[in-house]
């Protein structure tokens, strides 16, 4: 089998009776460098921020490497339909198989109460559920998040800031000798500063940093969890011009060096630059993917060439 | 009455009822005492009530912001009046003075009040701050204590010093019950000299000491705090 970095099934977001996502799909493989382009409001930050939880979707399923980070989606599982109270009475009302899934599918016709569909539902839902599922926390140490504000810890030093995360990791893998591992977790903490030329800031409060400092600190603290996957939400799109450069330079270096990562972006020369694959999304959909050659040279829908049109 | 023999009579009884009979180290005492007392609970009772309302149980929050509506919603003195009669009928059994029943209504006014400073104080810091932890895997304790705690009581501090001062005016609603705390002391004057105006005006003076000099002294302990950071 083999197994993808990060998958996203089938994704539906509404934000009370505002449907931002609706029903979206995709799969990051090891290595890619995926770029999320779109309007403002197309649902692109909701996609990205639905991928580590920070927003729960409202139906379909997020796997980390092989594991659940989602709830059990019932849609998504035909076997899982199939134990269904809901469904058995299709079947025996004289509905194919197909037709009966099918029907169930887009009307959403399950039970919310996972026991009102039957005990066999209940437990082949639990079944699923325990045999995929990891913790929210432990899932997203796998997949790092660099946010548009930045986010650094405004009570914490430079230093801390990349230190708290691994350190409170150690701790809850109850490492023995913690001191040691502090010292090992600090020192890859300078090192990681060092490659940016920030190690004369280690001990500077972030309120002391520039823009585009920031933001490079921010990216190196995702760093220090050595993640699998990085998940940037338009990264550059708070900084002064003149320090979009740095940043942009430093998730180059890392794109070279193989890390895996999604990235939402108003940066088009960037995205065609360094993506693997650009997925165009607008009205809750992704409307058109591919290669940056083809999304940005030969665009087929509409609303892509309208969107390009206006940001090129 | 002149304006002279209003300053006149002042320092008279400044003299011979305040620092003669004692009277201003008593009232301040007993002033100092109960706001301390009731500061000191609040803050106490008051993180408790915020943690409760900001908590998942909806029955405890929905009790909680009752409670702190009631409490900001009627008059401090109806409050204490209740508390005076009600505080002994529950314990009964402990022989509770006045000022102790007083204490009591005191410090669930400010905890109340102390309750939405912390709340309101946690809630002002950034939104990003704790979305940056979570996606870095940190549990929502971890993120509470070592992230948004830290930010958040540099917002509480300075309010938390103003409801201080807030108290120390408002024990003077206790002289109702003759505690003995500062507007006391007026009461007991003017049994005596039958002289108001310069009795009140000694009060007014001794609370402006107190509350201008504690303000200062927040403002000076905020200058350091911001400095700290």
């Amino acid at each position: 089998m083999i197994m993808n970095m990060l998958e996203v099934k089938n994704i539906y977001k509404n934000f009370g009776s505002l449907k931002v996502l609706k029903g979206v799909s995709t799969t990051v493989e090891k290595g890619e460098v995926i770029s999320i382009i779109g309007a403002s409001g197309s649902g692109k930050s909701t996609l990205l921020r639905c991928m580590n939880l920070l927003e729960e979707p409202t139906f379909g399923e997020v796997w980390i490497e092989g594991q659940l980070m989602t709830p059990v989606d019932p849609y998504l599982h035909f076997d899982v339909i199939r134990k269904s109270k809901t469904y058995k009475k299709l079947v025996e009302s004289g509905m194919e198989d197909m037709d009966a899934i099918h029907k169930i599918k887009s009307e959403d016709l399950l039970l919310e109460k996972h026991s009102q569909e039957g005990s066999e539902y209940k437990a082949l839902m639990d079944k699923i559920y325990k045999e995929n599922h990891i913790e929210t926390n432990l899932g997203r140490r796998k997949m790092s998040m660099v946010f548009q504000q930045f986010n650094l810890f405004n009570n914490l030093t430079v230093l801390d800031n990349i230190m708290l995360a691994p350190i409170e990791t150690a701790k809850y893998n109850k490492v023995k000798d913690m001191a040691a591992e502090k010292a090992k977790i600090k020192e890859q903490a300078m090192t990681l500063l060092k490659r940016i030329g920030l190690e004369d800031k280690a001990n500077v409060y972030p309120s002391k940093l520039s823009g585009g400092q920031k933001q490079r600190i921010a990216i190196v603290r995702s760093l220090a969890m050595n993640p699998d996957v990085m998940l940037f939400d338009e990264p550059t799109s708070a900084l002064d011009p003149e320090m979009i450069g740095e940043v942009l330079d430093l998730m180059k270096e890392l794109a070279a060096a193989g890390m895996t990562m999604v990235i939402v972006t108003h940066e088009m020369g960037f995205a065609r630059e360094v993506s693997d694959r650009v997925l165009f999304v607008d009205e809750g959909y992704i409307k058109e993917e591919g290669s940056p050659k083809d999304v940005f040279d030969n665009p087929k829908d509409p609303r892509l060439q309208d969107f390009l049109s206006k940001v090129l | 009455m002149t304006i002279g023999s209003i300053f006149h009579d002042m320092w008279e009884i400044f003299i011979t009822y305040y620092i003669g009979q004692g009277l201003l180290w008593s009232g301040i005492g007993y002033t100092l005492l109960l706001s301390a007392i009731a500061v000191v609970a609040g803050a106490l009772l008051g993180s408790l009530l915020a943690i409760g309302k900001m908590s998942r149980f909806k029955v405890l929050h929905w009790i909680i912001t009752a409670f702190v509506e009631i409490m900001r919603g009627t008059p401090a003195l109806l409050q204490l009046y209740i508390a005076y009669f009600i505080v002994p009928m529950i314990f009964s059994s402990l022989d509770l003075t006045p000022i102790a029943c007083v204490a009591v209504g005191l410090s669930l006014n400010s905890a109340a009040y102390v309750s939405e400073i912390i709340r309101s104080g946690i809630q002002a810091v950034d939104k990003g701050q704790t979305e940056a932890a979570r996606a870095l895997g940190l549990t929502s304790k971890t993120t509470m204590l070592k992230i948004v705690l830290p930010q958040a009581i540099k917002n509480i501090l300075p309010a938390l010093g103003n409801e201080f001062i807030t108290i120390i005016k408002e024990t003077s609603l206790a002289s109702t019950f003759f505690v003995g705390e500062l507007m006391t002391t007026y009461a007991v004057i003017k049994g005596v000299t039958f002289n108001t105006v310069p009795t009140l005006m000694d009060i007014g003076v001794i609370y402006f000491v107190m509350t201008f000099t504690l303000s200062k002294l927040l403002g000076l302990a905020e200058k350091k705090m911001k400095e700290g950071a």
